[in-house]
């Protein structure tokens, strides 16, 4: 026992430092080597956690399966042992097949000396179980793209694999939305057009407003030529723009059932508040775990040592060169992470006049940051304007190219936008000096946020610009007509040209990519640039900006939700055919659990951005009154006050007393109240999970010392 | 004679096993599928056995650079029976217990068996995660020492079945990562 315990010594005690331990300095170094393992073995606390983790206690003499010596506690044991036995699975335990047949059997004599009543409850709970796996069986068949993501998972590591179950996750979640929208909306606009229900439609005020406004041309039939076609197919006009695709063909106000009427405008409406509703519902829930996980390891680094060496191993992977890779990238990491410490620290010893300068000069480069941005607004406001005031001519007055170009302008400008700044803010950020994790999601944030999310405002608002400024009276007019479809049209454009960016970029520039690599791999300059990487942020950021078109235009083109599912599932294919065949996947390492969490994340900033301009379209901006079931209310919102007026008056007063100030400020301070209480509440917990840690860490240090002195004292009897 | 066939098990063993482990039907069906294939001709296949070897090299496990630790601790006497296998396959599967997981998981990594991961049984888990030849002693006791600073509470320098548990429960990928699909169907 003392060789195990002088190598012990010898495997070189390392320079760590425990929290607070001021008793270390007087007691002597030798106390504090590690006991012999076999002492601690023979501890009761181990040999309990033992017990509870592989074996079983019986005290059944007569089946003779004795399986350890049990504890002088028999009795109280005993009970407690029966009542796990019921509760816990079978499966739960740590053993193998053989040994948990005669637990098994076991607890089946066992259930003889049980009540009637336990017996029943015990065998309805079994049954309930084997039902619900059997349905869990089930659904998992259901499950869409099951063998793809596994495969995909098998060589390229859960990284990867999170970004393919995220994009299975929109496309559920677009057809959900799509379904509520039928349901609401289109189900009783079909039920009309086949003549099953009666319906009754919009009513034009003619008296208070001017006869101009309430008639919408759309564009004149007569000689079109083909190219026209396609022009519409893609920019949502002509023959497009009268069809259910868009807000103003949904002329119905209410449809009559036997007892009821249906009321569509409000309808459409509701349909809008569900879906976005059910789309935060929805992340929210997904992104729980993620989060409880971050606010348990509030006081650590979010990427542990601990994760990263006991699960850092993807242990589904299958394929050998996906392995070296991940050894490769576990390799890079770890060093990554043991770099960043190391300027961490070098951060904490900066002197302050380095400190003023660093900042200083962040401030400066934050406010070139922000001018960059502003002048890609500036240029897509301009880009959007000159593209409206062209629209309106005559399409055989132009060049179908040049026709095509001016439609499709703001969609251009918005994509080299987000081409360029990236490569801009790359350059920028490092002169700032962060730190590399830091870094990475500073970078992120200002793509994301910045970049792509708010140029969708910037469309926002220059709509709301032009039907509140006078810019041309014929212009005015004609927004006044019908702006919501004209948005709607926006939308769709954006939606098509994003999809049909990804697929160009997939095909003409990857798979050439690939090929030259392959073919011409012997002059230097291709193999330098090789292969495309499979960039998951780059990749996670297109989709989430779809995402966000979906969401702002399903309120103005009800079908966009159906389009938008179409566009992923290709893209699902597309994406894993590229990743397949024509890239090589990134040594840079993205963890699964950070990923989801992070792609949630940035899915939320995309709804929480596509809520803004619906609500100001809603709520503030005036209806059009050509178009739309909306003609007869003022603002889309008007509907819901409206509909109120019509319930019993016990009701409407509730209501009106729910939404009332009288209400609301109490209701919030006792939201505040209850608040503060579980901060509190958290901030002792957490103090009392220090004392705790320190307190164990103390009783381990009297216990090795106790050892200690228990094995010098063996020691000397025996000599 | 030759290969056996598959419906060789009955009913009542499919429907025991699905109770008692973590696997679904079809996935109990593939695996006695490969373990036919492995299996010496002729045998019945609740008395046949696998080596380790063979276990070592089914596809799921060939490039795990802890599949000898896997074969020590599912195997018995140094041989798999199928129902060792089942119960390989159920601790991995995605519908396995954490509790489960982790474990086996703390069996794997204890290399040198003694109840309690150590710094020696941490070393020879980082060098087999990184591959490397080339490996610093002073990376290797960095990044020991940062393990232990995280995760040993009590300040013993190993890593007791609690204080892993603990670890384990608060790390957010081990859930993902420890899961091995066994079939090939």
């Amino acid at each position: 026992m003392s060789e195990s315990s002088a190598s012990a010594l010898q495997l070189g005690r390392p320079s760590r430092q425990p929290a607070v331990h001021p008793e270390n300095l007087s007691l002597d170094a030798s106390c504090f080597s590690s006991p012999p393992v076999n002492f601690l073995q023979e501890l009761p606390s181990y040999r309990s956690i033992a017990r509870r983790r592989t074996t079983v206690h019986s005290r059944d003499k007569q089946s003779g399966t004795l399986l350890k010596s049990t504890d002088s506690y028999s009795s109280q044991l005993e009970d407690r042992i029966a009542e796990n036995l019921s509760s816990q699975s079978l499966r739960n335990y740590a053993l193998n097949i053989s040994e948990k047949r005669r637990l098994r059997d076991i607890q089946e004599t066992q259930m003889k000396y049980l009540s009637e009543w336990d017996q029943w409850k015990r065998y309805s709970s079994k049954s309930w179980k084997r039902f619900l796996e059997k349905a869990r069986e089930m659904t998992t068949h259901l499950e869409l793209w099951r063998e793809d993501i596994r495969s995909i998972e098998g060589k390229f590591g859960t990284g990867i694999q999170s970004y393919f179950s995220f994009l299975r996750f929109l496309v559920l979640l677009n057809l959900v939305i799509f379904l509520i929208i039928f349901m609401l909306v289109l189900l009783p606009i079909l039920l009309t057009k086949y003549k099953i229900t009666n319906s009754s439609f919009v009513l034009i005020p003619f008296k208070d407003t001017d006869i101009q406004c309430t008639v919408y041309p759309v564009s004149s039939s007569g000689l079109i030529y083909f190219y026209s076609y396609i022009i519409d197919l893609l920019s949502g006009t002509g023959f497009l723009e009268e069809t259910s695709l868009f807000y103003g063909h949904y002329t119905i106000d209410g449809v009559k059932f036997q007892n009821f009427t249906y009321d569509l405008p409000l309808a459409y409406l509701i349909s809008t508040i569900a879906y976005l509703a059910l789309s935060l519902l929805w992340i929210v829930k997904r992104s729980v775990e993620g989060f409880k996980i971050n606010l348990i390891r509030s006081e650590e680094h979010f990427q542990s040592y601990c994760n990263k060496i006991f699960a850092g191993w993807d242990f589904c992977i299958t394929n050998r060169s996906m392995a070296d890779l991940k050894h490769s990238s576990l390799r890079y990491e770890l060093r990554a992470d043991l770099e960043e410490e190391r300027i961490r620290q070098k951060i904490a010893e900066r002197t302050s006049e380095e400190t003023i300068r660093i900042y200083s000069l962040r401030l400066f480069l934050n406010c070139i940051v922000l001018a960059v941005l502003g002048a890609c607004f500036y240029a897509i406001y301009v880009a959007t304007v000159f593209s409206q005031e062209h629209m309106k001519k005559e399409i055989d007055k132009m060049v179908f190219g040049e026709n095509l170009l001016i439609l499709y302008l703001p969609s251009i400008v918005i994509t080299l936008a987000n081409f360029i700044t990236p490569m801009i803010f790359a350059k920028i950020i490092r002169y700032e000096d962060y730190s590399p994790g830091f870094e990475i999601r500073l970078t992120i944030l200002r793509c994301v946020d910045v970049m792509r999310l708010a140029t969708i405002c910037v469309l926002g608002v220059h709509a709301v610009s032009k039907i509140t400024s006078g810019l041309s009276v014929s212009l005015t007019l004609f927004w006044f007509q019908c702006w919501e479809t004209q948005v709607g049209q926006e939308m769709y454009k954006l939606m098509i040209f994003d999809f049909i960016i990804i697929l160009a970029v997939t095909l003409f520039v990857d798979f050439p990519r690939k090929l030259l690599v392959t073919y011409c791999s012997s002059w230097k300059l291709i193999q330098c640039w090789g292969q495309q990487e499979f960039a998951i942020p780059d990749n996670v950021l297109g989709i989430v900006y779809g995402q966000t078109i979906c969401w702002i235009g399903a309120f103005f083109s009800p079908l966009l939700p159906a389009i938008a599912t179409l566009k992923f599932i290709i893209i699902f294919y597309v994406k894993e055919w590229s990743l397949l065949y024509t890239c090589r996947p990134s040594p840079r390492p993205f963890r699964a659990s950070n990923s989801n969490f992070f792609f949630l994340l940035v899915l939320l900033i995309g709804l929480c951005l596509a809520i803004i301009p619906l609500t100001i379209s809603i709520s503030r901006i005036p209806s059009s009154k050509a178009c739309g079931p909306f003609t007869n209310f003022n603002t889309t919102w008007e509907v819901i006050p409206k509909t109120v007026s019509t319930f019993p008056s016990s009701l409407q007063s509730f209501i009106h007393g729910v939404t009332s100030e009288a209400f609301a400020v109490p209701f919030f301070m006792i939201i505040c109240l209850i608040m503060f209480y579980f901060i509190a509440l958290a901030g002792a917990h957490k103090r009392v999970v220090i004392q705790l840690r320190e307190q164990l860490s103390l009783e381990s240090r009297d216990k090795r010392y106790l050892i200690q002195k228990l094995t010098e004292a063996q020691r000397d009897t025996r000599n | 004679m030759g290969q056996c066939l598959r419906y060789q098990m009955h009913w009542e063993d499919l429907e025991e096993y699905q109770a008692l482990t973590f696997l679904t039907r079809n996935e109990i069906l593939c695996i006695h599928d490969t373990f036919l294939k492995l299996c010496p001709p002729g045998k019945y296949y609740k008395e046949a056995t696998l080596t380790m070897d063979q276990v070592s090299s089914l596809p799921a496990l060939r490039v795990n650079p802890f599949r000898d630790r896997i074969c020590r601790v599912f195997s018995h006497k140094g041989v798999f029976s199928f129902e060792d296998v089942l119960g390989m396959a159920s601790v991995f599967s995605e519908q396995a217990c954490p509790s489960l997981k982790i474990e086996y998981a703390f069996r794997i990594y204890d290399f040198n068996e003694n109840g309690f991961i150590d710094e020696e049984d941490l070393q020879r888990i980082i060098l087999r995660l990184l591959n490397s030849d080339d490996m610093s002693e002073d990376l290797l006791m960095d990044l020991t020492n940062h393990v232990l600073s995280e995760s040993d509470l009590d300040n013993d320098n190993m890593l007791s079945f609690s204080e892993f548990e603990h670890a384990m429960a608060k790390s957010p990928d081990f859930m993902n990562s420890f899961r091995i699909h066994f079939w090939g169907c």
